[in-house]
């Protein structure tokens, strides 16, 4: 019986992504696959969200308790807020609404749980838009940066530019929370450490997560919206301390 | 003088819908700070004990009602005027009952004038199984105007063995300066999320401190240098923005409520204030 639910979800998703990439057109993709790819240059690799003093301290030690960590944060951390936040940045800019992006952007840079959290998001946030404006111009876009100079949350950047370049909203919100994920996977492989393949497992495993993940963002109201995992927080926040660090959060 | 709180609540008063407010305004005159102007609505009362020698003006929120049921509304006011400086704390701590539905909601605004100062140091809030809670705070700073803020939060009344199996907190926060918001934050806890390993961790309570003040730098390095109070507790000290410092804290609720109690005091002392608790928190 349980096998049989099984193989029905994989059946599933994998008919919701064929179906996901044939309405998406070649340039869409083509952009989608770049900016989200791990080469994008937004220096993703030194971001571990808190997990490094959360390895440090004993709480993760294995890939079952790195698959939770990382869908705690997809789901109940700041995966909540910042997949909202690139939601509502993206219907914003996609119907030229300036003064609605402009709230999302100053809402999105107030909306940080500590000083590394902040640094995370506004460091890639400037360097997603400084090389996006270089290698995809935009003139909607640049208006917005030109706004906002560096203060620019990463989902909001990146929804906006999504919405500029006509991508589609839920492959885009996928695509950011999958990112989000892979790269704490790959903080966690280095971190705990783990074979290559363990965190290929356990990126297969945090499929479902980030699916619910998206689903929730593109059905939050960013007015109730909230996080539900002050251990995290307070993970990136004792960071901050830690004696030894290889990660700037 | 004080009123002694009545030691519990009748169960006939749990079932109407209290709809508690004050409003409270402070000035800056000749004499320093002075009261301008007070409403306040049952069950919210406001006393000002005189103040101890060195200490600024004390608002004494009392809820005489002894508790919140589910559907209770309190909206909270205090506005201090360019220069003053006051303190506001309870004489006991806020007890949230269970609900049978209606969330419990609890409004505070906060505005500060250029160059006040203000301390926000209510005691526990405790949140009884099935407690359903939506707070909303909201802080207006002007140019040079000093916040320090603190809140716990108690899940279930542990002394009783209870645990927050049932119900809901809505919380957010948020602070505007004169340049624009500054900071927000809004979490949506479930007893399933507080008992997650990366949610609440099963934290009986946790704690949260504020300072937006210019030397916020400097109160967050003076906190990281104080004594740890004990084993059964983790916190933090973080600056999210220049000029604003978040503390948070996770653990027993002894434990979390000696740690802001040492944050205060140390605090206090770097203000220039007497290093001591409101009389209320010790009294």
């Amino acid at each position: 019986m349980a096998s049989i639910t099984v193989n029905r979800t994989i059946i599933t998703t994998i008919i919701t992504t064929t179906m996901t990439i044939t309405t998406t057109t070649d340039d869409a993709l083509y952009r989608l696959l770049t900016w989200l790819s791990p080469a994008y240059p937004v220096g993703a690799y030194t971001y571990s969200h808190g997990l490094e003093t959360a390895v440090e301290e004993g709480r993760v030690k294995d890939r079952a308790a790195l698959i939770d960590y990382v869908s705690t944060a997809l789901l109940i951390g700041a995966g909540r807020v910042d997949g909202a936040l690139l939601v509502a940045a993206f219907h914003a800019a996609m119907v030229e609404d300036d003064a609605t992006l402009d709230s999302v952007a100053v809402l999105a840079a107030a909306w940080r749980g500590s000083a590394e959290l902040a640094l995370e998001s506004m460091a890639q946030g400037t360097a997603f838009t400084s090389v996006t404006l270089a290698a995809w111009p935009s003139p909607r876009l640049a208006a917005f940066a030109a706004r906002h100079p560096r203060r620019l949350a990463h989902p909001v950047a990146f929804g906006a530019a999504a919405a500029c370049h006509g991508l589609p909203l839920l492959p885009s919100v996928t695509g950011w929370l999958a990112g989000f994920a892979a790269n704490l996977v790959s903080a966690g492989v280095r971190l705990v450490p783990l074979g290559q393949t363990d965190g290929q497992v356990a990126t297969a495993a945090l499929e479902t997560s980030v699916h619910q993940a998206a689903a929730a963002a593109i059905a939050a109201d960013l007015e109730e919206v909230g996080t539900a995992a002050p251990m995290l927080d307070l993970l990136s926040m004792r960071h901050e301390t830690q004696y030894t660090r290889l990660f700037r959060s | 003088m004080l009123m002694p709180m009545p030691a519990d609540v009748p169960a006939t008063v749990l079932h109407q819908r209290a709809h508690g407010a004050f409003r409270v305004v402070f000035g800056c005159s000749a004499r320093g700070t002075v009261l301008r102007d007070l409403h306040q609505a049952a069950p919210l009362r406001i006393l000002f004990p005189q103040p101890e020698p060195g200490e600024p003006p004390l608002a004494a929120l009392l809820n005489c009602a002894g508790g919140l049921a589910g559907g209770d509304q309190l909206e909270q006011s205090i506005k201090l005027e360019a220069g003053a400086t006051a303190t506001l704390s309870t004489a006991a701590a806020e007890k949230v009952y269970r609900s049978l539905g209606p969330m419990t909601r609890v409004a505070t605004d906060i505005v500060l004038g250029a160059g006040a100062t203000f301390e926000w140091l209510p005691q526990e809030t405790i949140l009884f199984d099935g407690a359903r809670l939506q707070r909303r705070f909201a802080v207006e700073l002007g140019a040079g105007a000093a916040l320090l803020a603190t809140e716990i939060l108690v899940f279930g009344r542990g002394a009783r063995g209870e645990i927050w199996r049932q119900g809901l907190l809505r919380d957010g926060w948020s602070l505007t300066g004169p340049e624009g918001l500054l900071w927000i934050d809004r979490q949506v806890l479930s007893p399933e999320a507080m008992a997650a390993p990366f949610g609440g961790v099963g934290a009986e309570a946790m704690g949260m401190l504020i300072v937006a003040a210019p030397g916020a730098e400097a109160a967050r390095d003076l906190l990281r240098s104080l004594p740890d109070v004990g084993m059964h507790i983790t916190g933090a000290f973080t600056l999210p923005r220049p000029g604003f410092l978040l503390g948070r804290w996770m653990g027993r609720a002894a434990a979390v409520r000696r740690a802001v109690e040492q944050a205060i005091v140390a605090l206090r002392t770097m203000q220039g204030l007497p290093p001591r608790l409101p009389r209320l928190w010790t009294s």
